[in-house]
């Protein structure tokens, strides 16, 4: 089944790292995949979205209009997307930046404070890593969490061992936010 | 050979260079952006050559003059920046040579918007310069047939001696999906070495020039000849994707990124009982205009041409085939804005109920 997820946030804050992550994986682990970043004159600071899709079959349309899950990374971009969630999606959101209420009662959403836990891991970056544990806690359909922590330690191969291991931590701390909300 | 996830601007420059191209001169806009980012640094890595042009008028020029050595030679750019390069593109088809030409299409027209929209089918298709000439324009819908059509558009080039056109919008070119790369294929001259101004030292023949200025007889000669490939185009080298559209009441005609996001509203709409088809020209020029006329116009009730731009552009050829057979409507969206499954969905079915 064709899985949809808008990732939201500002620019660098790692949002379109994450989608591509998140393809990586799903390509890796045999999916189809397809990741587009919406791009605009901003750098950072400015707003950054990519939509990433992931199926057992080839994708044809890359262009949903409302997606399943979302990671909303920022204030802004969650006032924003809002109307960009399915009905009966799942959020899962930085609880730490995005101080709105959420209003909507036909999703799930998913608080982490993101930032809180990357600073206490001591990288601030891997604040988006922390957020997709969570959301692949919950819906595994996405991408296996497994194969996800290998694709993300492909990527990170050439790295220190001290950042494999903080993109684990980081992966497993969201991971056990996330399963709470597990179907 | 494995697939690997590739942006779209990233994949149609690999592609060229395993097609053998070996130069690359351009001008950065955006959303092309990564094709000259990434051919910088490949290029250099199979002796090839990479140019930052002090602009498009001269990065075109340059790929003039790398063609007439038998180099395959490409640029790209988007809308803007291909109407600077219009007066080198003719001059390019005057001198007959072969060349890749990019346009990573955006908003327009003028300045536009840098988000992505189909809004040069028109130039691509009439006028891509001054002076009647036509090339060959591929319009890819996933980044497996981008890769594809790259590296046989030099091919095309060489066997016709013109230039090849590589339509894609911006969502293409930003997107990342899996595609298979095709082989590396060795830079030959093999293709070009009748004309090619390259210097063989093992070869006695006399000195050779290429012009793009010819006596009036001459001209009007070569334009017959011209005239003569353009039709051969049509008659031998039209693709075309033809979905759904024996029994089909309704026809969406897109192409690109539209066709897309269109066909995933007609699976939807045929696994709810519709009739309804589509016809997916993948070379806007030659057009396929027998897609059109082996419809049955006595059930088709609709004509639907979807385009990410505003009004739709393609909808003059469409129009030209139907010959008033079936009504056209057309739907679209412009100013950075996508196209999106829901909306494509209610605009076709909106034209059914209307239609009935």
């Amino acid at each position: 089944m064709k899985q949809s997820i808008l990732i939201s946030g500002s620019g660098g804050q790692g949002v379109l790292s994450a989608g591509m992550l998140l393809a990586q994986s799903a390509a890796d682990s045999g999916k189809y995949a397809s990741f587009l970043p919406e791009y605009g004159p901003e750098q950072r600071g400015g707003s950054a979205k990519c939509t990433v899709l992931t199926s057992d079959k080839e994708i044809i349309s890359p262009l949903p209009k409302k997606c399943m899950y979302w990671i909303c990374m920022n204030e802004q971009s969650f006032k924003k997307f809002g109307t960009q969630l399915k009905e009966g999606g799942v959020l899962v959101y930085n609880s730490n930046r995005v101080t709105s209420p959420i209003t909507r009662t036909d999703i799930t959403a998913i608080p982490v404070p993101s930032d809180q836990l990357a600073d206490q891991l001591g990288n601030p970056k891997a604040a988006n890593i922390i957020l997709i544990g969570a959301l692949l806690a919950a819906r595994k359909a996405i991408v296996d969490p497994e194969h996800f922590l290998k694709s993300l330690e492909e990527k990170f191969a050439s790295k220190s061992d001290e950042i494999r291991e903080l993109n684990a931590k980081a992966f497993k701390i969201g991971g056990d936010i996330g399963k709470d909300y597990a179907e | 050979m494995a697939k690997v996830l590739m942006k779209g601007c990233e994949a149609v420059a690999e592609a060229a260079v395993r097609a053998g191209c070996r130069f690359f001169a351009g001008y950065p806009i955006t959303p092309q952006n990564e094709i000259p980012e990434y051919l910088s640094r490949r290029l250099p890595e199979v002796g090839g050559v990479f140019i930052q042009g002090e602009s498009e008028v001269a990065s075109v020029n340059m790929v003039y003059g790398a063609a007439t050595m038998g180099v395959r030679a490409m640029t790209s750019s988007s809308g803007p920046g291909i109407s600077l390069k219009a007066e080198g593109i003719s001059y390019l088809a005057s001198c007959k040579l072969p060349a890749l030409i990019v346009n990573v299409s955006r908003g327009g027209p003028g300045l536009g918007s840098i988000q992505p929209a189909q809004s040069d089918y028109l130039q691509a298709t009439k006028a891509l310069g001054h002076g009647g000439f036509r090339v060959m324009v591929f319009a890819p819908y996933t980044l497996q047939e981008a890769v594809d059509l790259t590296y046989q558009a030099f091919d095309y080039a060489e066997r016709d001696r013109n230039p090849v056109f590589l339509l894609m919008d911006g969502c293409l070119g930003a997107i990342m999906e899996l595609v298979e790369l095709p082989e590396m294929k060795e830079p030959s001259d093999e293709n070009t070495k009748k004309w090619n101004l390259r210097k063989r030292p093992d070869e006695k023949r006399p000195a050779r020039a290429l012009t793009p200025i010819y006596p009036e007889i001459i001209l009007e000669m070569e334009n017959k000849t011209r005239g003569e490939l353009y039709k051969k185009w049509e008659r031998e080298d039209v693709k075309v994707e033809e979905f759904m559209i024996d029994d089909a009441e309704y026809v969406v005609v897109a192409y690109g990124i539209a066709a897309r996001v269109a066909k995933e509203a007609v699976i939807t709409l045929r696994e709810q009982g519709y009739k309804i088809g589509m016809i997916r020209p993948i070379t806007l020029y030659p057009f396929p205009k027998q897609s059109f006329h082996k419809l049955n116009y006595d059930k088709v009730k609709a004509i639907i041409d979807i385009e990410l731009t505003i009004p739709a552009q393609m909808r003059d050829d469409i129009a030209l085939e139907v010959m008033g057979r079936a009504p056209i409507f057309e739907y679209g969206r412009s100013g950075g804005n996508l196209l999106d499954d829901d909306g494509t969905y209610d605009a076709i079915m909106k034209v059914i109920k209307e239609v009935g």
